[in-house]
């Protein structure tokens, strides 16, 4: 392990050469407006009452104003509005898809690469099978079995999700199983688990953080598919995919009903992916996707 | 000799996927509460209609027995009877699934033809304005929702500019059924039909467009980088100081074996592609299997979403072995290491 | 525009379709849903009911009034006790393949549909029985009934007349079903021409159809699958579609409208939409809580700005003058009304009173109503959970007292032309179970006055039962009672025809269209 201050200055040229990464810069600006937005949304949004239970059947179809950022929609509310508030939802299907996926899946990546054997065989031909299925076919199947909602459609995901994760700790583990630092301390009589945790997965971290920077978007995305489908959350909760459908209805007049809320997600989305190819090149983990 | 042993291993491992895969989506649409054949039955069946159906399915049987059932079926290539449409999967997913294979087939086509040119041009001009732009692009492609693209393809090319058609596979008003290849577009070849054949054309265009920008942007990624790691090694400098012209360097040098990766990547990408296409194709009302499977997934046609997600399933595994195959041809050292 | 009418054809009354080589008159219509099936003993949905009305024939159809008109019967009777009804053939009815429409023909159609006792069937349930129908001779065909049962004339035009000739030699080993699901084999007007289940069907006339055809005939018939709102713009604005379903959405008739092409024909249907209000579950079990519902109900904004529709006072709609009960008063918004009732309430003094209100789910309209609703109901105490729910969904969660919502937007119309389809499906306790019966009303008294209507051969009698009937349920505030549907359907100015009929899918027949421009 590194001395404090040793510490201090690797993290000042690391801020040094993220800074000068433009796509990161970008990327983490984007993501941070949008986490600020869904945080502070009952502050930021002009009529913070239109996600709640009101109608006002004389303003539909109200196009972008000065009132009305991004216009009103077809029960007359302000999507502006309704666009901060979306974020809460896509932010946090998210944070509850990777927060289980991602540690369950280095758990059994670290456990496939560094076991081997019949433990390897198992854990890796069950990614193998969760990969011939596509998510969203999943989550369909899923839903459709159980209720249509996000919350289930968020179950769905998380079943297939681990199993990148897994392959991702599972080839670097293989790489770093035979290392000299962890056969000294297999050999001083480290714990298992002292091994995985501590002398592995660190060697893993710059890689998953890059793949969960990215996931972030792609989960966000597959959210807002599935909401577009039909399995959103309840009304009057606002949330960025079902907006996008219930606006297609009103194309080609009213187009700014699904196009803001479109490009909501387009914009998020794009902050997550400039933010993790950024943080690609800043920790060289070229084959992460 | 050392081929065909990596063919059979690799076919094998495909069998073991596909019975796992088979297992998992069993068990998905067998645990669902509720009464299927009620559901079929629709609103104003009696109970005995009910009953009748339920038995008529071996919905009343164990489920050791209904999985038995439905393997044997399988063996058989028999998906059992939609409960919605009220006649066999097959027939449905038969007459659906030409409309989305030909969805993919030019979706992997526009993929190809602009993906990898646009891979050489960034690898050619590397950290040029070309190299940036191409990276943008390969971005925008990703991360953009496909649902969105369309609508937005749908917008500007369909209402605004009336180009293309927005909806369908063929005008309303030509009446033409694709009986050879249930391709719509090779069938009005092979029929010397080219007023069919251009309409085709035309209805096919924005949804394969829509479906293609997140693997367009994947391949000239993949493309990009695998040629500057070619670039890099020492056959092409000796190739240079041979004096071969640059133009068969990167063609016949550098572009042959960086077409491994981009090929790989399409095998991965295959599977949000077949997810991007439920979106894609509800949007354009492209009459395909994606269409199909939501309606009944939203319908809870149990067999129907099991045939659905099995074939897109099969379609995955088959396409990887596939591509896997062709790697294994094209680059033979791929064959010694194994499959993936 | 593609739709054309022959010089020949609008010259001359002709008996027989022109050469399939001249210009034909064509409707191009969208449907929301796929056509399920074209077995006539299978058909239940609108779009079953809408390909099979103009693919097979039955003894009799149905017209604007809900009155029986003749098809392959010519002439009927009914005896003296009412369980004996005879139908007459004409002589001159045929089927598509040639061959005469006989008594033995209506026999097999019944016996089939008896036995494979899936969609129209239910109709039948212990009123037709296998044997019931005899063939005395060819022309000839008689149905004995198993009970008393004064409308079952009105249940006629569900059965659809087969070829048992041909049926029989395609029968395979599922009486048919298999052939009959791709292939037809009746007398209708129109024959299949082409089906693509997942996006369109294509029918044309049958030029030898046995009643003949008219000048201006529609000669074919598309019907496109397609529920996307911006899809049917666009075909409409590019001339391929000639008429919509009647479920677009208020924007795009009124889209459609501007069209110079197109005109929007409206007419207000037998078919009502409720609010269903669940008599066993809290909070709607107690009345005064069901008429606080009703008066928080913005009646205005709902007929107006979300669903135009005719008024719904009561349980049945006017369609039925000889039975309508007018005594009902108007719905009317009136907040100082639902909050009294709610003070009356054994929930009075409870807040927040919750309250489940389900919709079907994409439906664009059912979700701003239940939102106009929550947010009405919210100021007077009420917590409303939205619940959207795939069609399906719903109608399994209307097989449970415990599941069925509190509230349930809900269109019922009658699948015969009687009051006795809305009154039984609706509230008897028999027919409970259903997404039309979410009320849960099981009550006796009403029970007693349907089976009374039932059974009795005496119109004036019925009438009067039935007038009691709505009275009784409107006491009892079965319902929401929002409004008639007014259908709506965009079509090209040159096409005539269409009239609302109170019974499934009977108005689109489109042998009773016409083409009315000149020939180009």
């Amino acid at each position: 392990m590194a001395a404090p201050a040793q510490r201090l200055s690797a993290a000042r040229q690391n801020w040094h050469r993220f800074s000068r990464n433009p796509t990161a810069v970008v990327g983490a600006a984007i993501v941070l407006l949008v986490v600020l937005a869904a945080v502070f949304a009952p502050l930021l949004a002009p009529y913070p009452g239109h996600v709640g239970a009101v109608v006002d059947f004389r303003a539909r179809h109200h196009p972008p104003s000065f009132s009305h950022p991004f216009g009103t929609d077809n029960i007359g509310r302000d999507i502006f509005s309704r666009v901060l508030f979306g974020y809460r939802v896509s932010l946090s299907l998210a944070a509850v898809v990777l927060g289980i996926a991602v540690p369950f899946g280095t758990v059994l990546g670290l456990a496939a690469g560094y076991f081997g054997g019949w433990s390897e065989t198992v854990i890796m031909r069950a990614t193998d099978i969760a990969l011939a299925i596509p998510p969203l076919v999943m989550a369909l199947a899923v839903t459709a079995v159980l209720s249509p909602n996000l919350l289930n459609a968020m179950l769905a995901i998380t079943a297939l999700w681990w199993t990148w994760h897994t392959r991702l700790v599972y080839s670097i583990t293989r790489t770093l199983r035979h290392r000299e630092y962890v056969e000294a301390a297999r050999l001083i009589g480290a714990s298992r688990a002292h091994i995985l945790f501590r002398e592995i997965l660190p060697n893993c971290v710059s890689a998953i953080s890059v793949k969960v920077t990215l996931d972030c978007g792609f989960v966000i995305l597959l959210g807002a598919s599935l909401s577009f489908l039909g399995l959103g959350v309840q009304p009057p909760t606002p949330d960025l995919g079902t907006m996008v459908a219930t606006g297609a209805d009103f194309l080609p007049d009213d187009w700014w009903e699904p196009v803001m809320p479109g490009l909501a997600i387009l914009f998020v989305t794009l902050g997550f992916n400039l933010l993790g190819d950024g943080l690609r090149d800043l920790f060289d983990v070229e084959d992460v996707r | 000799m050392e081929f065909v042993f990596f063919l059979i291993r690799r076919l094998a491992w495909s069998l073991v996927v596909l019975a796992g895969l088979s297992v998992l989506i069993f068990l998905i649409a067998r645990v669902v509460p509720g009464d299927p054949a009620r559901l079929a039955m629709g609103p104003r069946a009696s109970d005995v209609q009910v009953a009748q159906l339920r038995a008529e399915m071996g919905l009343d049987r164990p489920l050791p027995e209904q999985y038995a059932r439905y393997i044997g079926g399988l063996l058989h290539g028999d998906l059992g009877r939609s409960l919605l449409s009220r006649r066999s999967v097959n027939d449905d997913i038969r007459e659906t699934f030409a409309a989305t294979f030909e969805l993919v087939l030019a979706t992997i086509t526009l993929a190809v033809l602009i993906g990898i040119p646009l891979g050489v041009a960034a690898a050619t001009w590397k950290d040029a304005t070309v190299d940036n732009a191409v990276r943008l692009v390969a971005i925008l492609g990703a991360v953009t929702p496909s649902f969105f693209l369309a609508l937005l393809l749908q917008i500007l090319a369909g209402y605004e500019l009336h180009m293309l058609p927005t909806t369908g596979r063929m005008a309303p008003s030509i009446s033409f059924v694709p009986d050879i290849t249930g391709l719509m577009t090779l069938d009005a070849l092979l029929h010397l039909r080219f007023d069919v054949f251009a309409d085709a054309l035309r209805h096919l265009l924005l949804p394969s467009l829509a479906l293609a920008a997140a693997t367009t942007g994947q391949i000239a990624r993949i493309t990009r980088s695998s040629m500057i790691d070619v670039a890099r090694q020492d056959f092409i400098d000796a190739a240079r100081a041979f004096g071969i012209p640059a133009r068969v360097r990167i063609w016949k040098y550098m572009l042959r074996p960086s077409f491994v990766p981009p090929l790989t990547i399409l095998g991965l990408e295959f599977a949000s592609l077949i997810g991007n296409a439920f979106v894609v194709e509800l949007v354009f009302a492209w009459p395909g299997m994606a269409s199909y499977g939501v309606r009944t997934i939203l319908q809870k046609d149990l067999n129907a979403v099991m045939g659905v997600v099995m074939v897109s399933g099969v379609f995955f595994v088959l396409v990887n072995l596939a591509i896997d195959v062709l790697v294994g041809f094209v680059d033979p050292r791929i064959r010694i290491t194994g499959a993936r | 525009m593609r739709i054309s009418v022959a010089r020949l054809l609008a010259g001359a009354a002709l008996t027989a379709m022109p050469a399939a080589a001249m210009a034909k008159t064509v409707v191009t219509l969208n449907t929301v849903q796929i056509i399920g099936t074209i077995d006539p003993a299978k058909i239940s949905d609108y779009t079953d009911y809408m390909a099979s009305v103009n693919l097979y024939d039955g003894l009799v159809g149905v017209d604007p009034q809900g009155r029986l008109v003749p098809q392959l019967a010519a002439s009927w009777d009914v005896s003296a006790d009412a369980r004996t009804v005879t139908f007459h053939l004409r002589p001159d009815a045929h089927f598509q393949d040639g061959s005469r429409v006989t008594a033995e023909d209506v026999a097999f159609s019944v016996e089939r549909l008896l036995k494979i006792n899936q969609g129209p069937a239910n109709l039948f349930a212990g009123v037709l029985a296998p044997g019931s129908v005899t063939a005395p001779d060819p022309a000839t065909v008689t149905f004995r009934l198993s009970k008393t049962f004064s409308p079952f004339l009105a249940t006629v035009p569900a059965i659809r007349v087969l070829n048992a000739k041909l049926v029989s030699a395609n029968a395979g080993s599922d009486d048919g079903q298999t052939w009959l699901g791709t292939h037809t084999a009746g007398a209708g007007a129109y024959r299949l021409e082409s089906w693509d289940r997942g996006s369109r069907m294509t029918i044309v006339a049958d030029p030898s159809y046995y009643r003949g055809w008219a000048p201006g005939a529609i000669q074919e018939v598309r019907f496109l699958i397609t529920n996307d709102e911006a899809t049917v713009r666009s075909l409409a604005a590019s001339g391929e579609l000639t008429m919509t379903s009647q479920f677009q959405s208020p924007d795009t008739y009124a889209a459609l409208a501007k069209m110079p092409r197109m005109k929007v024909v409206a007419g207000d249907t037998a078919t009502a939409f409720y609010l269903k209000l669940n008599s066993r579950t809290a909070p709607t079990d107690d009345l005064h809580i069901r008429r606080a519902l009703a008066c928080a109900t913005d009646y205005d904004t709902i007929r107006q700005q979300i669903l135009p529709g005719g008024a719904l006072d009561g349980p049945l709609p006017r369609t039925f003058a000889a039975a309508y009960w007018s005594g009902a008063p108007a719905g009317k918004f009136d907040p100082d009304c639902a909050r009294r009732e709610i003070a009356a309430s054994r929930y009075a003094g409870q807040k927040p009173i919750p309250l489940t209100l389900a919709y079907v789910s994409g439906t664009k309209f059912e979700e701003e109503i239940a939102l106009l609703m929550q947010a009405n109901l919210e100021p007077l105490g009420f917590k409303v959970t939205l619940q959207a729910e795939p069609w399906n969904r719903l109608t399994e969660l209307a097989t449970k007292v415990e599941t069925t919502p509190a509230v349930a937007e809900v269109f019922f119309g009658p699948t015969y032309p009687s009051p006795d389809s809305m009154f039984f499906t609706q509230y008897d306790s028999k027919a409970a179970g259903t997404w039309a019966s979410m009320e849960w009303v099981q009550d006796p008294a009403i029970d007693r006055m349907i089976e009374d209507a039932r059974g009795t051969g005496d119109t004036a009698e019925q009438n009067k039962l039935y007038v009691a009937l709505q009275q009784a349920l409107f006491d009892r505030q079965s319902d929401v009672y929002l409004l008639t549907q007014r259908v709506q359907h965009a079509m090209d100015k040159c096409l005539d025809g269409y009239a609302p009929v109170p019974m499934q899918s009977f108005d689109y027949y489109f042998y009773n269209y016409r083409w009315t421009c000149p020939a180009k």
